[in-house]
This record gives structure tokens, C-alpha cells and sequence, in this order.
């Protein structure tokens, strides 16, 4: 009971953090509770998916309303993402139950993802109101009209964008639904680069965007229902804390300053990626146990 | 603020967003009353104190230990509703369905053709997806 009761309270965290952030309560989620939980990594895999997808259906509704989550590109990635992110799941799977020390290859693989998320993020140039101009926007984008608009609390009016890049940005879509879904961890950590960098959303957009982009991952949480590794007693003090949080985080997003939101985003990022290569590394013998109760 | 009304959203947003309110409301509900009554001690399925003595193990595992047999499909969820652990994985249930519910909502109001196609192909993938987890 005390373990649901320090869960409630990490996920009421993570909940404020990921609407802000933009990063879906999986990839915060998976890599620190495998550090900090007693749990096999398929719960916790199996929880992160079930908390990324509460996270974002709660905090989607109020983001569509005032214009920063739109519905133009989820409408597009949804059917490629829907897809991918079930492959990896299965995939996901069957690695741990296949091969001996398999949860161990999947921590450090998670880490070194993460840790791949964390450098893109801190070596690329993050753009809080980029300029996309009309010779930019690809034809997918003029035809189906990837554009938007909401009023900006920090600037006093109304931002219009528009979108680019539309068909490399599918192809992108498609591997991080796959990276998703094996390690059930949402996909906000790499849609949010993808809408703001490559597609040029603005950064608000982007972070909301990406969290209804998230709805869509939402069938590989079957994967996990259908094996048992869905658990009442881990999943549901996760939810309500994630869920509680969300409201709140949604809230926050409005208002925060952007770029407040990418240093915290990388201060985690780094963290849950470095623990969990070390954390797979103690598992598989290669190096000394350096982090207690790992 | 005058102007945060003058704001062009999609109609089909609007709806995608007002659906999905309504059904993870409903999904949280179902999920979190039977789990209070779960830990409660109130007809569990399987017992806390066995849940937590085998977390450690994989889910194959885990299931091996305390049921004696593996875990394949939806199954054991339906078979087994008069328990409130597997009743709350109903509300589980719920929200996987619920971006799907919220995409047909908003095939209604699409903008266009292009739309209504991308948002049924995205329902239909969908489903395709739950079927073949029963598999």
C-alpha cells in the first residue's frame, strides 16, 4: 500500500510537468520508475503506456478548445502512428520474455534513446514562434491546410502559423510510433522536436500538438491488457496521479515561459536516461551496482 | 481577452475534444471505483499482498505464480468481472477506446472530404489494432 502511495504522488508530478513539457507521462515515467520502484519493467511498461494516454486525453480537450493542439495534423499522423506503435509493442514484448537478460537490453536501450532525445533537444535550436513562409509550406500542407491560430497571453495577440515538411515528418512519425510502443513511453519526448523543428510549429503548438498526437498510441495499451501486464495496483494510483496532475499541468502551459520549459524538460531527460543505461548495465553484470536498490 | 474569442478553431476539433472529455471522465469513473474497492480487500482477484510478493517477475512470470497459467487476450478480464481488479480494467478498456470513439465524432465535422477519409482510415487502423491483440 505505501508503494501506491509514493506512486500517486510521483505520478501528481509528472502529471503537471507533461502537459507543460509537452512530453507525454510515459518517457518521464518508465525510466525513473524503473529506477525508483520495485516493479518488473512490463507493469512499468504497461502502466507508463496507460498514464501517457490518460495524461494526454485529459489534457487534449481544454488544449484543442484555445487552439494549441491541432486536430489538422493529428488527423494526418494518427493512421501512421497507430500502426507503428502496436509493431513495437509486440516487439517490445518479446524481447523480454524471449531472451534471457532481456529487461536489461531493453533498460539500456531506453537509456540510450533517452539520452539520444536529451542531446538532439540540447544541441538543437528549440523555436518558440518560428517564421514558416508561404514558399515553405509543401504542397500536403497548402492542400489540407495544416494552419492554426491562438492567442498568446505573453505577447498580447493573436499567432497564425502554418506547417512544413509535411511528408518527411510522416516518416518520422512512423519510427517514433515504433519506439513508442516497444518501450510504452508515449511519444511526446520526440514529437515535440519534430512539429517545432522540422514542421516548424511554433513551441506551444508543438507541446500540445504532441500530447494529442499521444491519443493516438492509445491501442498498443491492448498489447499490454492482453499479457496481464496491467495491474490495478500499480496502474491505478499512477492514473489518478497523472490524471489530477494534467488538469493542473494544462493549465500551467499556458502561461509558463517556453523556455523554462526546455531546461526542465532536459534536466529530466538526462537524468532518467543516465540511470537507466547504469541500471541495465549493473543488471547484466558489466559494471559494479553504483545505484542503491537498482 | 476579448480577442481569445475571436479565435478560428475547427469545428471538427471542437468535437474530437468534447467527446474525449466525456468518455475519459467515464473511463477514469469505471476504472478508480472498483480499484478503491479492490484495496479495500472487496472481492479481489487476485490479492494485494500476492500482487506485490510476485511484481518483480516478469508478466509471464507473475501470472504463472499466482494463477498457475499465462495470460493471452481479453479473456480473463470479462471472465472474470464480479472482481473488482479485473472490473476496473473495464474502465482501462474504455480509454484505449476513447480517441477512437472521438475520431468518429469528429468525421461529422470535418472540413473536408480528405479529412473524413484520413480520420476513418485512423479508426479503422484503430480497430484493426485491438482485433488482432485478441489474437
Amino acid at each position: 500500500m505505501e508503494w501506491s502511495i509514493i506512486l500517486f504522488i510521483f505520478t501528481l508530478l509528472i502529471g503537471i510537468i507533461s502537459p507543460v513539457s509537452g512530453v507525454g507521462g510515459g518517457v518521464l515515467f518508465v525510466p525513473l520508475s524503473t529506477i525508483i520502484f520495485p516493479f518488473h519493467v512490463d507493469f512499468i511498461r504497461g502502466a507508463g503506456l496507460v498514464m501517457a494516454v490518460t495524461s494526454a486525453l485529459s489534457s487534449v480537450p481544454y488544449l484543442t478548445k484555445i487552439g494549441l493542439a491541432n486536430i489538422r495534423i493529428f488527423a494526418l499522423m494518427a493512421p501512421v502512428m497507430i500502426i507503428t506503435s502496436v509493431v513495437g509493442g509486440i516487439i517490445g514484448l518479446k524481447v523480454t520474455s524471449a531472451f534471457p537478460g532481456g529487461k536489461y537490453y531493453i533498460e539500456i536501450m531506453l537509456g540510450a534513446i533517452i539520452l539520444l532525445v536529451f542531446a538532439v533537444m540540447m544541441l538543437s535550436k528549440r523555436l518558440e514562434f518560428p517564421e514558416v513562409r508561404d514558399e515553405e509550406v509543401d504542397g500536403w500542407s497548402r492542400a489540407l491546410g495544416l494552419r492554426g491560430e491562438w492567442f498568446e497571453p505573453s505577447l498580447g495577440r493573436i499567432v497564425r502559423f502554418q506547417v512544413k515538411n509535411t511528408p518527411l515528418s510522416l516518416v518520422v512519425f512512423a519510427i517514433i510510433g515504433f519506439v513508442a510502443g516497444m518501450f510504452g513511453l508515449g511519444a511526446g519526448w520526440a514529437n515535440v522536436p519534430v512539429l517545432n523543428m522540422l514542421m516548424g510549429a511554433p513551441i506551444k503548438v508543438a507541446t500540445a500538438t504532441s500530447m494529442l498526437i499521444i491519443t493516438a498510441n492509445a491501442p498498443a495499451i491492448g498489447i499490454y491488457l492482453t499479457k496481464g501486464a496491467i495491474l490495478p495496483s500499480i496502474v491505478i494510483p499512477a492514473v489518478v496521479g497523472i490524471t489530477i496532475g494534467a488538469r493542473i499541468g494544462a493549465k500551467v502551459a499556458e502561461i509558463i515561459k517556453p523556455v523554462f520549459v526546455r531546461w526542465m524538460v532536459l534536466a529530466i531527460l538526462f537524468l532518467a536516461g543516465f540511470m537507466n543505461v547504469i541500471k541495465g548495465l549493473q543488471g547484466l553484470g558489466v559494471i559494479p551496482h553504483i545505484i542503491p536498490g537498482a | 481577452m476579448a480577442e481569445e474569442r475571436k479565435i478560428q478553431v475547427d469545428e471538427m476539433g471542437l468535437v474530437f475534444g468534447k467527446t474525449m472529455i466525456i468518455f475519459t471522465v467515464l473511463g477514469v469513473i469505471m476504472m478508480v471505483i472498483p480499484a478503491i474497492l479492490y484495496f479495500l480487500g472487496i472481492r479481489p482477484y487476485i490479492p494485494l499482498a500476492e500482487v506485490s510478493k510476485y511484481w518483480t517477475g516478469s508478466a509471464a512470470e507473475f501470472w504463472r505464480q499466482v494463477k498457475g497459467f499465462e495470460v493471452h487476450g481479453y479473456g480473463w478480464i470479462f471472465k472474470n468481472l464480479g472482481y473488482m481488479d479485473t472490473l476496473s480494467m473495464l474502465g482501462v478498456l474504455l480509454l484505449m477506446i476513447t480517441p477512437l470513439i472521438s475520431m468518429l465524432a469528429a468525421v461529422f465535422k470535418a472540413p473536408s472530404l480528405t479529412y473524413r477519409i484520413l480520420l476513418l482510415v485512423g479508426a479503422a487502423e484503430f480497430i484493426i489494432s485491438l482485433l488482432f491483440k485478441t489474437k
